[in-house]
Parts: structure tokens; sequence; C-alpha cells
């Protein structure tokens, strides 16, 4: 039987976060107190280093009075 | 509050277990008046230590928010958003594979038993006097003695281990001791 790492094909979460805080002029600090989370989170975020739960992207997402599919996007296969 | 006092209690404790110890080894004159009270006020304090051990130790059982009191005090770390709490997940599932580990390593090492000895020549087995008896033994319950004859053969030993040499509270010990700082470790890398 194949497992299903193999057939599902690997996705990276990308976002443009510094893109949308840079326009606004919001620093990371700001950002992560609005929607309830610490800097080191905002941080690993636009790092890629973390993908926000469906909850934090929509607050996320809100905060900047925008859809969900502005902030993020989904880049197929990084392999 | 009794958490507090449970933690910040511990160096007292040691202290006192130190001064009783050595009060009861005769290094401590038994003479005076102050080391006398101080054993007794020792006591006092052990007794009532143990006691909130073992109801804080029940409290962990059953209470959820309290074990996320107590994380927080051991560990210094806090849950402060969702990506921490992935954090403290991934950090307690390595603390927990590695005390499997340990705890299967240290279940090998009770159980294995191994003797090197010679025998008599008339004793031989095969013109041969030096053995190696490899072995397993397992007890559900605590025992002095375990229910096997006795050696009728003389022989000298060169080399016997029966199981661990290291008391069970001590191991226990080992085992919390090894918890905290595995989780602290794991936690601190992963929130590089």
């Amino acid at each position: 039987m194949q497992s299903m790492a193999k057939t599902v094909p690997q996705l990276r979460i990308a976002n443009c976060l510094h893109v949308l805080r840079a326009e606004r002029r919001i620093t990371q600090e700001q950002l992560a107190k609005e929607v309830g989370v610490t800097r080191a989170t905002v941080v690993a975020i636009e790092g890629g280093g973390y993908n926000p739960s469906l909850e934090l992207a929509f607050r996320i997402a809100r905060y900047f009075g925008t859809d969900i599919n502005t902030v993020f996007s989904i880049e197929e296969d990084i392999k | 509050m009794l958490l507090k006092v449970f933690l910040y209690g511990l160096p007292l404790v040691a202290l006192l277990a130190a001064f009783s110890y050595l009060y009861s080894a005769g290094v401590v004159s038994h003479d005076t008046v102050y080391a006398r009270l101080l054993n007794s006020f020792a006591g006092i304090v052990f007794a009532m230590w143990m006691t909130l051990a073992i109801y804080l130790s029940f409290r962990l059982m059953v209470s959820g928010s309290f074990r996320d009191q107590m994380i927080t005090r051991i560990t210094f770390i806090r849950e402060r958003d969702e990506r921490e709490a992935l954090l403290t997940g991934k950090a307690t599932k390595a603390t927990f594979l590695t005390s499997l580990a340990i705890l299967i390593f240290l279940f090998c090492l009770s159980c294995f038993q191994v003797s090197i000895y010679r025998v008599p020549q008339d004793k031989a087995i095969d013109g041969k006097t030096g053995i190696v008896s490899l072995g397993l033994g397992f007890n559900l319950l605590e025992q002095g003695k375990q229910d096997r004859p006795e050696d009728t053969i003389q022989r000298v030993n060169i080399f016997s281990y029966r199981g661990l040499p290291v008391s069970s509270a001590a191991i226990i010990l080992l085992l919390i001791i090894w918890q905290v700082i595995s989780y602290n470790y794991s936690m601190r890398r992963l929130m590089k």
C-alpha cells in the first residue's frame, strides 16, 4: 500500500503580511497585539516558519480589511 | 498559593534534610537545645511538605487547569498563543518519547541477569569449567529472594549482574528530573 505522504503534493502557504504591514505602517508588535498573539508568532508567520490556524488567518485578514486569499496564498509542490 | 509554597519550599526542605542527616549521623551534637529544636522543626516541615506533595500530585492528576499552572511554574514558559501551544505539544511529545525510551532501557536493565563463573573440575560441562549464564527475570511484586533452588554447586563468581542496583526511589527521582529538563530543553530549542 502506498503511503499518503507520497501521493499528496507538498504545499507551502505563502503570505504578504510584511507588504500589508509596510503599506499601513504597522509594526509587528502592533499587529501581534491587535490579533492577540505574540510578536514571535508574527515573525514566524512572516518568515514562513509557522502556518497560522484558520481562525488566526481570518483575524489577520479582517484586521487588514481584506479577504484571506489576499493575505495568504498556496505555492504548490515545493519539492 | 499552595503550589508556590511547595516549589519555593524545596530549598528549605533540602537544607533541613541535610541537617537531619547530619544530626542522625552524629555530626551535629545532640546536646544543644537549638539542634534538637531544629531537628523537631525539620520533622514537622517534612511532614507538612509531604502532605502537600501528595495533595498536589493528586490535584495534578485530576485538574487540567492545574496542570497548565504547574507546567508554567516548573518551566517558566507560558502558552501565550496558538503557536506556543503547538510548541508545547511538540516539546511534550519529545519528552514523552525520550522518557519512554529511558523506561524501556531501564526495564531491560532490570530484567537482564548475567553471570560469569567457574565450577570445579569434576562438575565441568564438556571439559569446560568457565560458564556464562544469561537470563531474564521479572517479578510483579518486590521480593527479597526469588523462589528458586539454592545453588548446590560450588562456584567461583567472576562477574554477576542481577538487575539494576539502583533503588526504585532514585529511578523515580531521576525520571522526574529528566522530564523537567527534557521539556525545558525541547521548548527552548523550538522557540528559537
